[in-house]
């Protein structure tokens, strides 16, 4: 019997699971990169983003997932990235987000 | 007649040993060249490119012209070696010739031809040949006095830092230091006890052979000129893992210039010639900027091409320089080393990714038509005033332009190929071609000159013509279609980068801005140009180290006291803004306002 669909389904729960989240990854990630815990989330990255004007890559979101160590399809959809650099021209941190999209692409890229 | 001793048994073995190492090199090398390279060869072999190799052989590897115009002494220095040695050689054959005939006469009877004179009773001297001998050694040694004088004084010599050494290049490097003194000592001592030899050799000989007693001199000359030759034979086997591999591989390396090889963003093995051809003389170091500006010190063009030979090429040290071309302006060997830098990094990082860009498919986001096609580039859309100001100039001079990225466009794919990833950058070349062939363009003009240069250099554009705007407007302005009001007001004009060295544009927009108003130019200008520190090439230095390089870039243009800065990069734009309260201006903005009405 199947279920009837009423166009809506149930979200997969959205909790942070420090407790099992791997976070070797993000920690190396973060012992190379440490400004990258200066950032305050203000998505300056993703609104001047070019390749987030053409389909819905978010680094802002991409980068927040990989410090909490949620890794699955990050590298994927990291490769989206044409590199460009406008991220790191607006960041008021002044990270280095071209550097880190390179470093958290060179860390993933077994996952 | 005998040509053999004891003595030269340490040279034979050295000049055996560096005839094979060179000759496997060599025959590797080329043995390896893709199939392009080889047709190139075949193709230009007999052509006036040989004939020019010749001429710059004799130019460059003999006479260091290059390094000469740079500093005279320095010059001086490396000519007197190079030249001077090769005419001890050549010199050296000729005599033995005109002594003895046309013998055949091993190597090393050549070349300790001072010791084998006395041993074969050959009793004449010609002192033609004996003083003009001396004068070349004096000359080789005056060159050795100034490399040691470089040692403690290299800024009296041009060179503010000279280079580091490794190991090998350290005892190859004592051992060239030695050989021209251990000759002249162990021709004065032959002198002494033999008599002959000229004002140099003989003098010096006279004076020993007057101090010492017979017994002294007689234990000591076979002693020397076993220090020749073992200094000989010992710079002879450190010579091909050395620095001064450079002068077997310069040689080659003119020729395939010359028949038209060039490094590419893949690596090949014509990279070797390159990288190998490097002498380590380290006028590279000077320039960089983020040696004097950031104390950065393991990563200009020397270390980097050192690294790269040895195989200990780090990641930070490929990816930490700033492609701005400075380097690579002042080496006198003419290495390409940006396209060396890219394809290092190509071979660490170049892990394309399937499906990657798929999104690319179908997209189109241009709006406009015209026979002329409007490129802003990414970095552009953060300079939004540079956009504005290219409207205003397309309708003043009523041009139709169609507008390739003003709603979100794709990066021309230079960032990518800077980082190495040049796979994936060619999936944005070939989107970008293929939407300039769609629209049927004619024209191409961009506001990037990061984009230019991909344009140029990595998309095949052929009969659409590519242009920075500042070419652009110059030709407007030149051609009369845009009317232009003179000013009173003084720009100080920054030369970016990849628009000036990268692209050869130096004259065009400094004709704009004369056309509008007064041009200032900062001390260092043209292809002497100081990055803004925010090159896409770097990804290691932070932002702190970005400014501290676009500071001291900025400070020589504010010192023009010019009334703005005008620059032609929306990159530069950023990194000059945020550097000075001066006023900065992009030239498309300085045009835009001075349209005559």
């Amino acid at each position: 019997m199947s279920t009837l669909n009423f166009g809506y389904g149930i979200n997969r729960p959205r909790a942070i699971d420090l407790d099992n989240n791997d976070l070797r990854k993000s920690n190396a990630i973060i012992a190379e990169m440490p400004e990258l815990q200066a950032c305050i989330g203000c998505g300056s990255c993703t609104a001047s983003c070019t390749a987030g004007a053409i389909t819905n890559f978010n680094f802002r979101k991409l980068h927040t997932a990989v410090r909490r160590g949620e890794y699955r399809g990050v590298y994927e959809e990291l490769s989206k990235c044409m590199l460009c650099g406008k991220c790191r021209l607006v960041c008021p941190r002044g990270i280095n987000t071209r550097g880190l999209v390179m470093l958290i692409k060179r860390k993933l890229g077994d996952f | 007649m005998t040509f053999f001793a004891p003595f030269t048994i340490p040279f034979i073995v050295g000049t055996i040993f560096l005839f094979v190492a060179v000759a496997t090199k060599w025959i590797l090398w080329i043995a390896r060249l893709p199939k392009v390279d080889r047709r190139l060869i075949a193709h230009n072999f007999f052509s006036l490119g040989t004939l020019a190799a010749i001429w710059e052989v004799v130019r460059e590897s003999l006479l260091h012209a290059k390094i000469f115009r740079r500093n005279p002494l320095l010059g001086f220095m490396h000519m007197s070696l190079a030249f001077g040695w090769f005419l001890l050689i050549v010199v050296g054959w000729i005599e033995t010739i005109v002594y003895l005939g046309f013998e055949m006469i091993p190597l090393q009877g050549h070349v300790f031809f001072k010791y084998f004179m006395p041993l074969n009773g050959i009793e004449a001297h010609i002192p033609l040949f004996e003083q003009l001998m001396d004068a070349l050694l004096l000359l080789v040694l005056t060159g050795v006095a100034l490399a040691w004088f470089k040692r403690i004084a290299s800024k009296a010599m041009g060179m503010r830092r000279a280079t580091k050494h490794v190991l090998f290049d350290r005892i190859a490097l004592s051992a060239l230091w030695f050989i021209f003194p251990a000759r002249l000592v162990a021709e004065s001592l032959t002198a002494a006890l033999y008599g002959g030899n000229g004002f140099l050799t003989g003098t010096l000989g006279g004076f020993i052979g007057e101090l010492l007693p017979t017994e002294v001199l007689t234990t000591l000359y076979e002693p020397a000129w076993w220090f020749y030759s073992s200094a000989l034979g010992l710079f002879f086997v450190a010579m091909p893992f050395s620095r001064y591999m450079h002068i077997f591989t310069e040689i080659p390396l003119i020729f395939l210039r010359r028949w038209r090889l060039r490094p590419t963003l893949e690596r090949k093995s014509y990279d070797n010639f390159e990288v190998e051809a490097c002498s380590r003389c380290g006028i590279c170091i000077d320039p960089c900027q983020l040696q004097e500006d950031l104390g950065i010190h393991d990563t200009q063009s020397v270390y980097f091409l050192r690294d790269r030979r040895y195989n200990m090429l780090s990641l930070k040290v490929a990816n930490n320089c700033l492609m701005c071309g400075r380097c690579e302006a002042v080496c006198p060997v003419g290495i390409n080393l940006t396209t060396l830098r890219i394809n290092s990094r190509a071979k660490r990082r170049n892990i394309p990714h399937e499906g990657r860009y798929r999104y690319l498919t179908s997209l189109d986001r241009s709006s406009g038509e015209g026979k002329v096609g409007y490129f802003a580039g990414c970095m552009s859309s953060l300079t939004p005033a540079v956009q504005h100001s290219m409207e205003r100039i397309f309708e003043a001079v009523g041009e139709a332009v169609w507008y390739a990225d003003k709603d979100g466009g794709v990066c021309c794919g230079r960032p990518l190929m800077l980082s190495g990833e040049t796979d994936a950058a060619r999936k944005m070349v070939a989107y970008n071609t293929d939407l300039f062939r769609r629209h049927e363009i004619t024209t191409l003009v961009t506001s990037c000159p990061i984009c230019l240069r991909s344009f140029r250099e990595n998309y095949h554009l052929d009969g659409i013509e590519v242009l920075h705007h500042s070419q652009y407007l110059d030709r407007l302005i030149a051609e009369g279609r845009l009317s232009v009001k003179q000013g009173e007001e003084s720009y100080s004009y920054h030369d970016p980068c990849e628009l000036g060295r990268g692209s050869e544009v130096y004259d065009e927009p400094r004709r704009v801005i004369e056309a509008v108003g007064e041009l200032r130019e900062p001390r260092h200008s043209r292809r002497d140009a100081l990055c803004c520190g925010s090159s896409l090439a770097n990804t290691v230095i932070g932002d702190e180290q970005q400014l501290r390089i676009a500071r001291r870039m900025t400070r020589e243009l504010e010192e023009t006291a010019a009334d703005a800065i005008v620059t032609a990069c929306p990159l530069c734009h950023k990194a000059i803004a945020r550097s000075t309260h001066h006023t900065v201006v992009d030239i498309a903005e300085v045009v835009a306002r001075n349209i005559a009405e």
